[in-house]
């Protein structure tokens, strides 16, 4: 975990740094100071010494907690990220119940009714969802459901806790199509093996009700797999919300990255990069310790 | 509750196989039919689209569908079917070099760690492995924010980005197919290492190269969409889907048809790819044939 985290820094850091133009010159806005204004400029943003020693000791003010100020907007990059990542955290976490909500109950039905028009339908609407791009899905969506049946509200956050949900509606559903794609066929898949194996027939002999069969038996067995997809999405959810946020105009993490990288705001891109590469990584380690939960047998071993 | 009678089905017989692989054939068809006049507009637009991409005409700005513009036009007066037909191509042919790139290093790198295993395999796996540390996308837009937007710095990053994905499906077959009996033969000849694994071992993973890139080319067509969304790609005037969409946002309310006809041309090369793939899979991989 942390060679991995010091690879991810390494490279944050690294990257932006090598982007040509001279930070302090964008800073200014191409007006004209003298060299010892700079000078002082580039102190205050530590960007005195080889790139080497810049990243020593940016790593060792990071660690601390101390991410430096935007460039732009002159503020504690912390604290930006602080008012910004509440509204992500809210459109990620409203996604995935969306998605695991309609993907598992679909996929169950689709491995439980094989062959039948709701098992096409489901594959079709599976196929559809991991074919769109966010941003179109939530365009659509705008015009849909915003513009033509004048339902929801189109772009920005809201105000009050009601309103601000209101206008996550839509984006986070943008953003789950491809999650409930992905889950629903990992579902109906791993029901489809689950259902087939010998200790369902015993369910069966048993006589046993089908909802029990299907829930208790086959569903938990089939969770490995599906809980693996459906973390490992998260990640992709991260990156698509950045997506969707820029779409709706939401005031987000992800619209924060976006406006960082248009204006070449350094401190902001790296401490948001990381954050969400570490995010990432941390997810992933998560799956795995969720694995045991779901499946008792990888706790022995 | 339902019977047990009701719901019980034997395991999938002989006839089900033949049945939902002809289904997935139906479906790879279906792929293949949307992917010909993609691959005609990416190779030779001009013979989809008398006008050209760029022509601005302002009398017509917004127009919608009909007549002598199929789709329309756009805020500038440019016709919106001539911007698809010629934006495929920046797209398509993109996709289809990141997957180029993403072989041309993948491959090599999965069948020495396949193959060697041990110190080399360890060395080669963690680097790659800390490349996927990395939200993929997230990356693409760091590097290319760092090193210069356009089509061509996009192209490259995905290439690299996808290395990950490759060496490890390559370096998976090739761990499989190291043990087989071929492999010691080889061997036994006294053939050397570089000749077993390019000229014995490489030809058996062709089947799962070419499935894993056709499914690639799909999220590298999302992925090459979202980076020119984000006005990363290729840039204006040049036609692209993903610009185009972002284009058109602007103007959603008065006239939808350029950013729907956008996103509806990524959604189809999507889902081509999407279907060709797992038609593909079907026909190649004998494990998913039992199935």
């Amino acid at each position: 975990m942390v060679p991995v985290l010091l690879f991810v820094s390494f490279v944050t850091f690294g990257l932006v740094r090598l982007a040509p133009g001279d930070p302090v010159l964008i800073v200014l806005g191409g007006r004209k100071v003298d060299p010892a204004t700079a000078d002082t400029l580039r102190h205050q943003f530590g960007l005195i010494g080889d790139p080497f020693s810049q990243y020593v000791a940016w790593l060792g003010r990071a660690i601390q907690g101390d991410l430096g100020n935007s460039y732009r907007l002159r503020q504690d990059v912390l604290g930006l990220i602080g008012d910004r990542l509440p509204l992500t955290i809210q459109l990620i976490v409203l996604a995935i119940v969306i998605a695991v909500a309609v993907a598992i109950p679909l996929g169950v039905i689709q491995a439980h009714r094989r062959d039948s028009a709701v098992d096409y339908g489901g594959s079709l609407v599976a196929l559809i969802g991991l074919s769109a791009p966010v941003y179109f899905s939530a365009i659509v969506g705008v015009l849909v459901f915003a513009v033509w049946l004048g339902w929801l509200p189109a772009f920005g956050s809201g105000d009050g806790p009601l309103d601000q949900l209101r206008h996550l509606i839509l984006p986070s559903v943008a953003l789950a199509l491809g999650t409930i794609a992905l889950t629903s066929r990992m579902t109906r898949s791993a029901m489809i093996e689950a259902l087939s194996s010998d200790y369902i027939e015993a369910a069966r002999a048993k006589g046993l009700p089908e909802r029990t069969i299907l829930v208790k038996h086959a569903l938990r067995n089939a969770l490995i797999p599906v809980v693996t997809v459906t973390s490992l999405q998260v990640g992709f959810l991260l990156v698509g919300s950045v997506l969707v946020e820029t779409t709706l105009g939401l005031g987000g993490l992800g619209s924060l990255i976006t406006d960082s990288i248009q204006n070449r705001d350094y401190p902001v891109i790296q401490a948001s990069v990381l954050l969400l590469s570490v995010a990432f990584s941390l997810l992933n380690l998560l799956t795995d310790l969720l694995y045991a939960v779901i499946d008792p047998r990888i706790r022995y071993a | 509750m339902r019977g047990y009678a009701a719901t019980w089905r034997p395991r999938a017989g002989l006839v089900a196989i033949r049945r939902s692989s002809l289904a997935r054939n139906r479906a790879a068809v279906a792929g293949l039919l949307i992917l010909l006049p993609l691959v005609v507009a990416t190779i030779a637009p001009w013979l989809l689209s008398g006008q050209l991409p760029n022509a601005q005409d302002l009398s017509i700005s917004l127009q919608f569908p009909g007549g002598e513009h199929l789709l329309g036009a756009d805020k500038l007066g440019r016709d919106v079917w001539a911007r698809i037909v010629f934006g495929a191509q920046p797209t398509l042919l993109g996709a289809f070099v990141v997957i180029l790139i993403s072989g041309a290093i993948g491959i090599p790198l999965g069948l020495v760690a396949g193959y060697y295993g041990g110190r080399v395999e360890g060395a080669i796996m963690r680097v790659l492995d800390a490349l996927l540390a990395f939200p993929a996308l997230l990356l693409a837009i760091l590097v290319v924010a760092t090193f210069g937007r356009g089509l061509f710095t996009v192209v490259v990053a995905l290439g690299v980005i996808y290395v990950p994905a490759m060496a490890r499906l390559v370096r998976s077959v090739t761990l499989v197919q190291r043990t087989l009996a071929y492999v010691d033969a080889a061997r036994v000849l006294g053939f050397s290492d570089r000749r077993i694994i390019f000229r014995h071992i490489l030809p058996n993973l062709v089947a799962a190269v070419v499935v894993q890139s056709t499914i690639d080319l799909a999220y590298a067509i999302l992925d090459i969409a979202a980076l020119s969304f984000l006005g990363l790609g290729q840039q204006p005037p040049d036609p692209d889907w993903g610009s185009m969409l972002s284009d058109g946002r602007a103007y959603l309310l008065q006239n939808p048809w350029p950013a729907v006809s956008a996103g509806i041309s990524i959604m189809l090369a999507v889902v081509s790819f999407n279907l060709v793939g797992d038609g593909l899979r079907a026909q190649l991989d004998p494990r998913e044939r039992e199935r």
